[in-house]
């Protein structure tokens, strides 16, 4: 192979191969020392192959792992997505509850379908964006997460959905709907907002990398768009006032702050402010004022 | 990042580690990774603070304290489920099967339930164990002590009951003296590591069978009882039928099992071939 060549065309090499081990199945490192500790280097597919030789030239010894059959981010997030939007209008408009023993007819109530509203425009929302909006770091994900997620969300979406659809629904005060509802929306188009900065964020060559984020709520949270897609929820929930709402509210928060936490550690890390590279700013991580 | 109150790490020697210094203030203060760690980090940091000569000697006094805590916690714990297998027997020799119950009643629900130590013990670091094995392991256990035997009397003559007290209470009694002797000498003997991961082999199946049998054994009895059910409508639109709980509980031991046996077929593997290389 010549100088020039990336590691993008040796992965191209790889499957030439070997059919089966397209490049987003592949993940190639470099060896590690025996005794040393960390993780190993990852080599990065638009870099070139010699980046990684250290002087010698002629040889490059990399690790080869299978990572399994991929699929695109914006299948999985599709999929995921695809079970709330559906579920949650079938426990709405059909009558399922005569099935599971509630028989007589149901009085639905103003709150139960703004609810319906709010969640479809949620869930289609998130599929839009990932089909227009996001701009996704690694390019795929492991089959096995598609099973995984959509078993979160699907559960999740019926769980909640029986609840704030059930005959016998006690729905709260209409100020305390309205408020709800109305802080919920605010929320969601922050929430988008959020999405669009940090779409502009990354070139649209679509080789991911970090920056640091900056704008609207940014400028103090690093997860905005967390902090906002958490707080839609919480007023989801003052709304429809399910014990399944905030419980999906609980695990959701959970889960983002994960995530949060990862992210805030890896900025910092990357902008240390040494050799030139801007140093990362004091911020909250997700959930002012807590953490 | 929030700031700790800053120690000042007296001391030069080389052996301490250096101090970090706040790029803001200047002033010391704890590296800014250990302030986004988890529980079981705690103890990493209290290494770190206690490597320091005047803090050091406090730093044996806590080590102690923790093994003479968990040595007597291991201990009392032992003695419970010890009754346990002995009143079992027992009852089992003068009364038969259905008597057992009765007479395991009481150090079964205290042992059992002092188990519930251990996730704490976890979670603030004191001992090594991740909080994702022993929570369903207690919970299940908690699940048929409390929630099935206690709940619903028409279960506790059934003979699974001589078998789940049993296999329970040797696999605790292994266990337990197992803990406390490596804490309380340090060490453990080879047969006791051997018994410890090998009695599960046998045990786990006939602990798993009774469970498994008493919880549907008990379904009858849980759904013509409103124990436990909370109904709708209320204010927070939530509902609880206990009888479907119990057969979802049912339902996550079909996976759980093999996950479970295969995690401490793999424990095995490495404790027994680590204790020949030792």
């Amino acid at each position: 192979m010549c100088f020039q060549a990336t590691v993008s065309d040796l992965q191209e090499a790889i499957h030439a191969r070997t059919k089966k081990y397209y490049p987003s199945r592949q993940r190639l490192t470099l060896p590690m020392q025996a005794g040393t500790q960390g993780k190993p280097i990852v080599l990065s597919p638009n870099k070139k192959l010699v980046d990684y030789c250290d002087g010698n030239v002629k040889n490059l010894t990399v690790v080869f792992k299978d990572l399994g059959v991929q699929v695109l981010y914006s299948t999985l997030f599709f999929w995921e997505y695809l079970g709330p939007l559906v579920i949650f209008p079938i426990f709405y408009y059909f009558s399922v509850y005569k099935y599971l023993g509630y028989e007589g007819d149901r009085v639905v109530y103003p709150v139960q379908t703004y609810a319906m509203y709010c969640w479809c425009l949620h869930y289609f929302k998130r599929i839009m964006e990932t089909f227009f909006v996001h701009r996704f770091s690694h390019a795929t994900s492991p089959l096995s997460n598609v099973f995984r997620n959509c078993a979160y969300y699907w559960t999740f979406g019926a769980y909640i959905a029986y609840y704030v659809n059930h005959p016998l629904y006690t729905p709260v005060s209409d100020l305390q709907m309205k408020i709800g509802f109305g802080f919920g929306l605010i929320c969601q188009v922050s929430n988008f907002y959020c999405h669009i900065l940090l779409r502009n964020l990354r070139s649209p060559a679509g080789n991911g990398g970090y920056q640091i984020p900056h704008g609207f709520l940014f400028n103090i949270v690093t997860c905005a768009n967390y902090t906002t897609e958490i707080y839609q929820w919480l007023g989801f929930n003052i709304a429809t006032q399910t014990i399944a709402g905030y419980v999906f509210l609980v695990v959701a928060a959970l889960i983002m702050t994960n995530w949060a936490l990862a992210k805030h550690r890896r900025l910092k890390k990357l902008f240390d402010g040494k050799e030139g590279r801007p140093r990362y700013p004091r911020r909250w991580v997700i959930l002012p004022p807590f953490i | 990042m929030r700031h700790l109150k800053h120690i000042n790490l007296l001391g030069g020697s080389s052996a301490s580690p250096k101090p970090h210094e706040c790029k803001r203030t200047g002033h010391p203060s704890f590296p800014p990774e250990l302030l986004l760690c988890k529980p079981s980090d705690l103890t990493s940091l209290l290494q770190f603070l206690l490597a320091t000569p005047p803090l050091g000697t406090m730093a044996g006094f806590l080590s102690a304290l923790r093994r003479i805590y968990l040595s007597l916690y291991n201990w009392t714990v032992f003695v419970g489920w010890f009754q346990v297998l002995y009143f079992a027997v027992k009852a089992l020799r003068e009364g038969g099967p259905t008597t057992v119950y009765d007479s395991v009643e009481r150090p079964l629900q205290l042992a059992q339930t002092a188990a519930v130590m251990e996730i704490l013990h976890g979670l603030v670091g004191l001992v090594r164990s991740p909080v994702s094995a022993t929570l369903p392991q207690i919970g299940s256990r908690l699940f048929l002590t409390w929630g099935i035997l206690w709940s619903y009397p028409e279960t506790r003559t059934h003979v699974l009951v001589s078998s789940l007290v049993i296999s329970w209470s040797i696999t605790e009694i292994i266990r337990y003296s197992f803990f406390g002797m490596k804490e309380a000498l340090g060490f453990a003997p080879s047969w006791l590591l051997w018994l410890r991961y090998s009695t599960f082999l046998i045990l786990y199946p006939t602990g798993i069978t009774s469970e498994v049998g008493l919880i549907y054994i008990a379904l009858p009895y849980i759904k013509a009882s409103e124990k436990y059910c909370i109904r709708m409508p209320n204010k927070w639109n939530f509902s609880f039928d206990y009888y479907y709980a119990s057969i979802l509980a049912l339902a996550i031991y079909v996976p759980g099992i093999p996950h479970m046996y295969q995690y401490m077929l793999g424990q095995r593997k490495k404790a027994l071939s680590k204790s020949k290389t030792a």
